[in-house]
């Protein structure tokens, strides 16, 4: 195993995780000294009642300021504006953030501007604009697989200006990560696989990707294991407490280790695919996992071998003859987009093609394909992968994901 | 041109004077490429007029600066960026990182994975000079050493790496 000449590391958010830990958070806040928490969620989340559980679970210990549910699908600087401002006018001293990714990245945004004390929060885009440390921040995932409470990063949409803002310091991630079974036990079958699968993708892109290092790739790979000993059966008995818990770990460890080794081609394509056509992130990132695999073999044939053990468990890695491990992990990894596909009553997307939105229409026409392709040129998880890019490389990725047939392997060019 | 290298005297001369080269002759060599090379040429497109970018080494330089003009031509504007605007500023932080770039111990995404390089201004325009660098370095440079600094060596014909390097050296050395 070769250690990197250099590497950095950072993980500061202290964890809680169980079955009922969400009653752990007064004890919590007392010994950082707050009192009064703003809790930010969005209506997905109020609307099945997870907040009456956290409100029960926080019992009369602690006296909520307020409780804020309109967290849009993404985040928005005029949210994050109007909520800071709110937060100001009731007092509050610190920030429970329940849901996922957005109203998280929605937390954040609140957070900098109340801690800074400023009104404009654009001031602070950038990396490392944030110089000091923030309000306390409670973080409840209720999906498991954006790993967003372990990540250094908020990104807040301008919808007016259309512009997407990137905000990097290692004080806005949140304080404490509260990983409660509960949060996601009633979460459907067909976002558990997309957002599992988004973790997945968080671990095996940190473990092969250009950031990696001992640390990320440790977390990598128990996130792995994780998921592939519990996704299946928590699809098949969403009601397993304990499959629900490892999933949540199985995300947060994934975001620890892709917050410290950034992630390649299948981010992305993921995020362009994400903003030309809407499809959900976990969705995309379950699409074009093998693909991504596939694309960077030649350069990662040993990283991805190694994959083997996590994804196939003990038996499969050593049956499997060295040579053959790295094709094998590919092979699992569309085995298991092809189970969730067989477990979810077909609601799991394969490829892109089979993507459907609410109306049964489909969300990926194939004629976007080179408008995809040209906005992944411009994503900096380029930078990351292992394997260069062009316009042609994205596009052969894209179209074979959305035709759903193994990319072409005397197609990429390998200098 | 009345213009010399000015080098900063006290903290390693001889160091700071071969980054100071390094970026001078790459400044002239992306703006040969620009007129020399299609893909090179291609990716400038992308970029708004009058888009301008320095490359250089925090926090006393030495610094390269590159920029479009109105009519579309890239331009290398020299080597002080006090005196212009400057759409996207990449700085690497300190002259040891700047020499492991320039002497090809690390790749520009290896010296960017390791937070060797500070970006000010958009992601797509910073992807699209990094590009165009990589492909200039692939003029500059034998293949033993280009290969240490992009991801893939590409495959190209025989016109246009070794005629194309020609005439960049040319432009690059003459200016135009
Ligand atoms: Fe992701």
């Amino acid at each position: 195993m070769r250690i990197q000449d250099y590497y950095e590391f950072i993980a500061r958010v202290r964890i809680v995780s169980g079955h009922d830990v969400l009653e752990k958070i007064p004890d919590e806040l007392k010994k950082i000294g707050a009192t009064k928490p703003l809790i930010v969620t969005d209506k997905g989340v109020s609307g099945v009642g997870l907040v009456d559980v956290l409100k029960n679970a926080l019992g009369e210990k602690i006296t909520i300021a307020k409780i804020v549910d309109d967290v849009p699908q993404d985040s928005d600087i005029r949210i994050v504006q109007r909520l800071a401002k709110e937060y100001r006018e009731v007092g509050c001293d610190c920030l429970i953030a329940l849901g996922g990714g957005s109203v998280l990245d929605t937390a954040k945004g609140i957070n900098i501007m109340v801690s800074e004390g400023v009104n404009d929060l654009m001031k602070f885009t950038g990396k490392g604009v944030v110089k000091k440390a923030l309000k306390p921040l409670i973080a409840i995932p209720t999906t498991a697989g954006t790993g967003s409470e372990m990540t250094q990063a908020a990104v807040i949409e301008d919808h007016e200006k259309k512009l997407k803002k990137l905000f990097v310091s290692p004080f806005i991630s949140p304080d404490i990560a509260v990983l409660d079974s509960r949060m996601t036990l009633t979460l459907p079958t067909a976002i558990t696989a997309a957002t599992a699968m988004d973790a997945m993708a968080h671990a095996v892109e940190a473990y092969t990707c250009l950031g990696k290092n001992p640390m990320s790739d440790t977390c990598a790979l128990t996130a792995i294991k994780l998921i592939r000993e519990n996704l299946l059966t928590v699809m098949k008995s969403p009601d397993d407490k304990n499959g629900r818990l490892a999933l949540a770990n199985a995300a947060t460890l994934a975001g620890m280790a892709f917050s410290n080794s950034l992630p390649g081609v299948v981010h992305s394509l993921g995020h362009s695919v994400g903003s030309v056509c809407g499809v959900p992130h976990g969705v995309c990132m379950a699409i074009l996992l093998p693909y991504g695999l596939e694309y960077n073999l030649h350069k990662n044939e040993q990283l991805t071998a190694e994959l083997l053990l996590p994804l196939g468990g003990e038996e499969e890695f050593v049956k499997t003859p060295k040579h053959l491990r790295a094709e094998r992990t590919i092979y699992f990894i569309r085995k298991l987009n092809q189970d969730l596909h067989d477990v979810s009553d077909h609601r799991h997307a394969r490829f892109f093609k089979e993507v459907l939105d609410r109306e049964g229409k489909r969300m990926v026409p194939r004629e976007r394909l080179p408008e995809i392709a040209q906005a992944a040129l411009g994503d900096g998880t380029v930078i990351y992968n292992p394997e260069d890019l062009d316009l042609d490389d994205f596009l052969m990725i894209i179209e074979a994901s959305w035709e759903g047939v193994p990319l072409d392997r005397s197609r990429i060019k390998k200098g | 041109m009345g213009d010399y290298r000015e080098v900063q005297a006290g903290s390693k001369p001889f160091k700071r004077a071969y980054i100071a080269v390094m970026l001078w002759f790459v400044g002239r060599a992306i703006q040969a490429a620009a007129r020399v090379d299609k893909a090179v040429r291609e990716e400038f497109e992308k970029l708004p007029e009058g888009f301008t970018f320095s490359l250089g080494v925090q926090p006393h330089g030495p610094y390269m600066i590159v920029g479009k003009n109105q009519k579309g031509r890239v331009k290398y504007l020299g080597w002080k960026p006090e005196s212009k605007v400057v759409d996207l500023r990449m700085a690497i932080k300190n002259i040891e990182a700047a020499l492991l770039l320039f002497t090809f111990q690390e790749s520009t995404a290896i010296s960017i994975c390791r937070d060797r390089i500070d970006f000010d201004g958009d992601l797509p325009p910073a992807l699209t000079v990094i590009r165009a660098i990589g492909i200039v370095e692939v003029y500059l440079l034998p293949k033993l050493i280009s290969k240490l600094a992009i991801k893939r060596y590409p495959v190209w014909s025989f016109g246009r790496k070794y005629l194309g390097r020609i005439r960049i050296y040319f432009h690059s050395i003459l200016g135009y």
